[in-house]
């Protein structure tokens, strides 16, 4: 009866539960640590979202929605003899935290990342597993696991000291042509930093993170399907057309969520790029900043405030950024669920 | 050996003085007559290491003296660090390194919070505007012009405001370039302080700090150092660089623009200009030693001028702690110790006892010596 019983719970786990009595030592201490480890994920994200609220209490009461719609961030002036009061709660005077800028610097920058590299990651890996021979595919796909591992300010520095020149140099100029059709890639070009450089340089980060889970995803395409459809006379292009891509199509919206999080939260590249100026930018090269980079920059800034203002509002910020990277990952889950009707593993790369 | 004689000696000395609440000690450091009696220094019987963090103006002159300072004071080891001036500040209060650098003085809220922490200027550093505009060398702005540059009001370089300041000089009909710096920075404290008190609109508007809420200029850009403003200024820019990176300026190519004083004359940043505005500006110091050196008068004073600061906690937790941080400090303003030429040249600094006036150099050495274990 028991084992009916634990069937109809849980038919992956174990028919059968131990008794105390029946436990080794070994099986006691395995139990321990395996119970206090499943808890820590749970408690991470708990304590972090618990501890940022807290510290960032105080800004939400004092900007309330503002917050949110204002566009002027400023620690006011920290030389002023006197604090000012707003909802109770005090800040040097003239501070005002409005993040819309960042707000829009961050979804912009880590958006356009996302259209450009998802279609490059996926025709590239279904390019080297599908169509190139095995050989150099294999080859070639190592570079790929090699590229995943750069470390985040290695792009940012090839960034400012080669791809932003470049860019700048010969790439911007004829784009800004396009203006006359695209108001968006209007006006001038600047010096290589910016909205578009970060965000092409962040599409080169995660293209490596959408690639590598693609590639498990097309792996595990059955091969019986794949030669069913050659053996009935589909060339390979068709055979991708029609048996790949519907087999990996809800892993792609998965794979593609890992890269949105990694964009997101990247900081450290993205600061050194972006020009990291607090406005809405005018244009495609515009400088503005994302709400990693700004919280990065200014945390110096902050801590000259003794009210504590400034940190709140950067606290404030940083459970802003932690929300959207929770709300992207929530909205991915659903897209997959409803896509494929079971849950794929959604990972977070931040 | 005879310099752990002299280092014993000197240590009886800082003893006695703050047993005897400073009255004169045969066992006192010697002064030479003229100048303020300064604090009990010598070297620790202990080795002690003075860490200091905060401002990245100040460290390659902080790095400077390390070497020198260990040959004078065996037991005295200098170890700077990076960080920002923000850092040097809170590591300071919070006790996580000796000292803060930093090139914005204390605020009087931070003051207050800490009654015990003591800003001490140990060098006086300036800034300097800079433009990239081939075949122009010469170019004079003032305040005014350059809150309306920065706030996006004059965007051509021909515009009648600059072209009044410059007449004979053929300005181009460019589009100019405002360059800030990325985040909070020291010398964005400096220059909006510059800018605050030329125009009224500025100061109304954006105000000054480290962290500025810049108005949206088209074009702008910005870097996220001094290297990085001359790095960044590319032509038809503007930036204001700290002078420790003057000369990698010059070497760029930039032109450094003659700023208007209060008094109407255009000058530049020399060891002649800065400490004029030195010696206008710290005619009389506030106790607690925080002093703008911006916008000064007299004929000869450059209108961006300021003092570096290293903070200190006045109540420290051991007295060797407490005698190396003010033997070091002592040194490091002194003319023939930290304060000479080849160090102050790392950063183009001037050096405090060649500026600032007697009275203002004893309030200084007054503080040093307040600083006990």
């Amino acid at each position: 009866m028991i084992s009916a019983r634990a069937g109809k719970v849980d038919a992956g786990r174990a028919r059968h539960r131990l008794s105390s009595s029946e436990l080794t030592f070994g099986d006691r201490v395995l139990r321990a640590i395996s119970g206090v480890a499943s808890v820590v994920p749970t408690a991470i994200l708990v304590v972090i979202a618990v501890v940022m609220f807290i510290t960032a209490l105080p800004s939400i009461i004092f900007s309330g929605l503002s917050f949110f719609t204002g566009s002027v961030f400023s620690f006011g002036n920290l030389y002023a003899t006197t604090t000012v009061t707003h909802n109770g709660v005090a800040a040097p005077p003239h501070a005002v935290y409005g993040v819309l800028p960042l707000i829009v610097g961050t979804l912009s920058t880590s958006i356009i990342a996302l259209v450009l590299a998802v279609p490059i990651s996926v025709g590239g890996v279904l390019m080297l597993s599908e169509i190139i021979p095995r050989k150099i595919s294999d080859s070639l796909g190592v570079f790929l696991e090699l590229l995943a591992g750069i470390p985040s300010v290695v792009f940012g520095l090839w960034g400012v000291a080669v791809f932003g020149p470049f860019l700048a140099a010969h790439i911007f100029p004829p784009l800004s042509a396009l203006g006359h059709v695209i108001p968006f890639f209007k006006g001038p070009v600047g010096q290589g930093q910016g909205l578009l450089t970060a965000s092409l340089v962040l599409a080169v980060m995660i293209i490596p993170i959408v690639a590598s889970t693609t590639r498990e995803l097309v792996r595990r395409v059955p091969i019986l399907a794949k030669e069913g459809a050659l053996a009935l006379g589909m060339t390979r292009y068709e055979t991708v057309r029609v048996v790949t891509i519907p087999y990996i199509r809800t892993g792609i919206v998965a794979a593609s969520l890992l890269g949105w999080a990694r964009a997101l939260g990247e900081t450290i590249a993205v600061l050194l790029i972006i020009g990291d100026i607090y406005s809405v930018p005018s244009n495609a090269y515009g400088n503005t900043s994302t709400i990693a980079a700004w919280i990065a920059s200014t945390l110096d800034g902050a801590f000259g405030d003794t009210t504590g203002a400034g940190i709140h509002a950067l606290a404030e910020l940083g459970l802003l950024l932690l929300a959207i990277s929770l709300l992207t990952n929530f909205a991915g889950r659903l897209v997959v669920r409803k896509v494929s009707g079971g849950v794929l593993p959604v990972g977070r790369g931040v | 050996m005879r310099t752990g004689l002299m280092g014993g000696i000197a240590v009886f000395g800082a003893l006695a003085v703050v047993a005897c609440g400073g009255s004169s000690t045969p066992a006192a450091t010697s002064s030479s007559s003229g100048t303020p009696a300064p604090a009990a220094t010598g070297n620790p019987t202990t080795a002690v290491s003075l860490t200091e963090s905060g401002s990245t103006l100040l460290l390659p002159f902080l790095q400077e003296l390390v070497t020198p300072l260990t040959t004078q004071y065996s037991n005295i080891t200098l170890a700077p660090s990076g960080g920002g001036s923000g850092k040097g500040i809170t590591d300071a209060i919070a006790g996580n390194s000796l000292m803060g650098g930093t090139d914005a003085y204390m605020s009087p809220a931070q003051f207050t919070a800490n009654q015990t922490l003591a800003n001490i200027p140990i060098a006086v550093s300036a800034q300097g505007v800079w433009f990239n505009l081939p075949g122009i060398t010469s170019l004079k702005l003032d305040g005014d012009v350059l809150a309306k540059i920065y706030s996006g009001t004059i965007t051509k370089w021909n515009d009648p405001a600059i072209a009044a300041l410059n007449s004979g000089v053929t300005l181009p009909a460019t589009t100019i370039i405002p360059l800030v710096r990325q985040g909070s920075a020291g010398d964005t404290f400096l220059f909006t302080s510059f800018l605050s008190a030329t125009s009224s609109t500025w100061s109304n508007g954006p105000g000054f700090g480290t962290t500025v809420s810049w108005p949206k200029v088209s074009g702008e850009g910005s870097a996220s150092s001094n290297p990085g403003m001359v790095a960044a200024c590319k032509t038809g820019c503007i930036a204001y660089i700290g002078v420790s990176a003057s000369a990698a300026a010059q070497t760029a190519g930039l032109g450094e623009a003659m700023l208007e004083n209060k008094s109407g004359a255009f000058l530049t940043p020399t060891p002649t200009t800065v400490a004029a505005a030195v010696t206008a500006g710290a005619a009389s110091i506030p106790s607690n030693l925080a002093l703008s050196l911006i916008y000064q008068d007299g004929a000869q004073s450059y209108p961006i001028v300021n003092f570096e600061y290293l903070v200190v906690n006045t109540t420290q937790s051991s007295t060797d702690d407490a005698l190396a941080i003010r033997t070091f400090l002592e040194w490091t303003i002194d003319p023939n110790g930290g304060s000479q030429s080849t160090y102050l040249a790392k950063d183009n600094f001037v050096g405090l006892q060649a500026s600032v006036p007697a009275s203002v150099l004893s309030a200084i050495q007054a503080k040093i010596a307040s600083i006990t274990g």
